[in-house]
This record gives structure tokens, sequence and C-alpha cells, in this order.
């Protein structure tokens, strides 16, 4: 029976939460409700039994890149030990050679590697955190909460996206100090984007990065893309820091990736949500994921 | 595809109001778990603590307001294989989780030689 399957993992979910989406009626906007849907799932059973017919996971079938890409997993604990120069610059290349739009290459890379620069910025990214908690946390009790209520709900609706509930608790685990901005990591690269690039350089930014992040994966390393460095850029501390790094138009700082050697071992395959694929073949559309 | 209706586009939901939004879940089994706290120093929402003492130590979720973002990075770094998420995060209206169906570890998919269509 797919519904409760929709909300992953079967066994763990609360009774009262998923009767609660039902009758909010969260769950009758699936795609289930697509005829064609309908015609799929009883012509060949729920869309996932049909997958286990042809599944074939065991890890000796994957070519390397594949192996790369789902071994990949964010690291947040590092080693001390610094990386190697040749194998930053052998990353570096990696991300050189990423696609992007009209071939325009709209990115700069910054590599940082120096201990006291490297936590002077998780200072700063700190006190930031702590001037926005001081307005948005909801979660204290009394009228700072209240405060905290007002300034949130204004904001929310402003900013959604740089204040998702996930951001938004991240900032106050900054701000408390148990998330470190870059997690220990001895080495941090810089994208900058080149604002002058064709289409949409933030995407390039993105494709580059994660060129870096597969190669770094594939060569033992571990790495973390690291979005709140742009906390950096949008804070009183903002110049301190343009001026330190040496940007200026045309480029602006939108990400970074914290790169080391990992502690334990983190880079496993692990499961993931599926998502709805919906095929167009031979005149006809049919969902599956 | 799923479609949103305007209403929901609208809403916001509190972030710490249990009808709206759920953070995500992970179940621990206490046969398997040592105590030993890599998941929760690994967790980016430091969602899991340890509680207990000596041999009794085990893993368990914060009770207020975990953040827990249905990473797995908890799983993958387990050696015992004694945590999973079993369920994954939903912030309500404004951030609903359109599309999604069950978590699967990787599948790769061989050619088809029976010619069977979808």
């Amino acid at each position: 029976m797919p519904v409760p399957d929709a909300w992953g993992g079967g066994g763990g979910i609360p009774v009262e939460a998923w009767k609660t989406l039902m009758r909010e009626g969260g769950m009758g906007k699936t795609s289930l409700s697509d005829s064609s849907v309908i015609a799929a799932t009883a012509r060949s059973g729920v869309a996932s039994d049909r997958e286990t017919t042809k599944q074939a996971s065991p890890c000796e079938e994957w070519n390397p890149v594949e192996k790369t890409i789902f071994e990949r997993r964010s690291v947040r604990w590092y080693k001390s030990d610094q990386v190697p120069e040749h194998l930053v610059r052998r990353i570096l290349e990696a991300g050189r050679y990423a696609p992007s739009a009209g071939n325009s290459q709209p990115w700069k890379f910054i590599v940082i590697r120096d201990k006291t620069m490297l936590e002077e910025m998780e200072r700063d990214v700190q006190r930031t955190c702590k001037l926005f908690r001081f307005f948005l946390d909801f979660r204290r009790p009394g009228v700072m909460g209240k405060i905290g209520w007002v300034y949130s709900q204004i904001f929310i609706r402003i900013l959604p996206h740089e204040l998702h509930p996930i951001p938004l608790g991240a900032i106050f685990l900054i701000a408390e100090g148990k998330l470190k901005l870059f997690h220990g990591a001895p080495t941090v690269i810089m994208i900058l984007k080149d604002k002058r690039g064709v289409s949409n350089p933030d995407l390039d930014c993105g494709i580059c990065g994660q060129n870096m992040v597969l190669a770094a994966h594939s060569l033992g390393l571990s790495t973390c893309w690291i979005g709140f460095v742009s906390a950096l850029m949008k804070s009183y501390v903002r110049f301190k820091w343009l001026r330190r790094l040496h940007i200026s138009y045309p480029y602006e700082l939108v990400e970074g990736i914290a790169l080391g050697y990992a502690r334990g071992n983190p880079n496993k395959m692990v499961e993931r949500e599926t998502h709805e694929i919906a095929w167009y073949e031979n005149g006809r559309r049919t969902i599956t994921y | 595809m799923s479609k949103m209706s305007l209403i929901e586009r609208l809403i916001i939901p509190t972030y710490n109001n249990e009808a709206y939004a759920h953070t995500g879940r992970v179940t621990i089994d206490p046969a398997k778990c040592s105590g030993c706290g890599m998941c929760a120093t690994i967790c980016p929402g430091k969602a899991i603590r340890i509680v207990g003492h000596g041999k009794d130590k085990l893993a368990q979720m914060e009770p207020d307001f975990p953040q827990c973002m249905s990473c797995n990075d908890c799983a993958a770094i387990c050696e015992r294989e004694a945590i999973s998420v079993s369920l994954t995060y939903d912030f309500g209206y404004h951030f609903k989780i359109l599309d999604r169906s069950t978590m699967k570890p990787p599948r790769s998919f061989k050619e088809e030689t029976s010619g069977a269509d979808i």
C-alpha cells in the first residue's frame, strides 16, 4: 500500500503525525490521484516492487565514478592533519574542468590553510549568529521568546530560503557554540562567483564545486559544503573580509568547501529518498520512483 | 506531479508546532548501541545525545526540538549499525515535501532483455 510508504521507512511513523497529515489533506495531494499512476500501479503493482525484480546493489557492480558518488557523505569531523598541496591542486583542476553556461567559467578559488584566519572567520560568524539569534530565537521563555516570534514571523516571510527551519536551527547552534562553521577542517576552498557570468553563474559555481567535491572523495579526502560563509558577507564584518580577501566587483563570495581527512569511517552508502520521476515514452506518461 | 494550493503557499507555520511541522526521527537499537558517541559528534543538527553512565550509555534523540534533518550521517558512521532514520523531516505547508517515496539504498538497473513495458 503506497500511501504510508511515502513518508519514509515504514516502521517509525508516529501515528499522531500521520493522522494529522491525513486530516490536513496533505497526503491526498500526492500523485497517486493522477489517473495514469493508478493505471500504472494497477498494471505493475507498486512502483517500488518493479525495481526489486531488476535491482542489484552490491558494490562490485559500480564503476569508480558511481562508487564515489554513492559513497560520498558530507563530513563534519576532521583530523587535524593538513591536506598535501598537490592534492588540493588536483582538486582545483577538477573544478577548472567543470561545464558552465557558454563556457563562461564564472568562478575563482580562494584556498585558505591558515588556522588563525579560519578561526577568526569562525569567531566573526559566531558573533553575527548571536546577533541574529537575539532577534529570531522564538524558543526562549518569556518576553524574549515573544520578541523572537514577532521578528521571525516578519523575517521568515522576507527571506524564506535563508530562514528555513534548518539554517535557522544552524544559526542558533553556531551562536551557542555547538556547531563550528568549518567543523575543524584544515583547508577551506572558497568559491567566488563572477556576477557577469552567462545566464546563471550561481548554478555554474555549484557545478564546479560538486566536481571538486567528487574529485576530493575519490582521492580519499572528505569535504563538506559550507553555505554559511555567506553570513560573513551579510553581516557587519562584510567590508573587513572583502578587504582581507581582496574581493571586489565583479566577484562575490558564494560558497565554501571544507576539505580534510575524516575521522572514523563516514563515507558509506546509505538510503536516500526516492523522488517522483515522470516518464514520457511511447506517447504515454507514467510515474515511477 | 503534486500541486500546492494557494493557501498552502501562503501559510508559514511556526516551526515548533508539532501539528504542522516535524523534524526527522531516528531509531536507535538499544541492543546494538554501545554509547560511543560518534553519532552525536557527527550529527549536523546536534539532535542526538548520550545518556547514562559507563556500560549503560545509550544514544537518544534530543527531547527538545531536535533538529534532525534525516541525513543519515549517524547511520553511516555507526560501526554497529545501531541507528538509522525512521522519519524524514517535513516542515509543513510552506516547506511541504512533495512527490517523494520511501528511502532506498543505491539501485543499479540492468538492461531489460524481456522487453516488458513500464
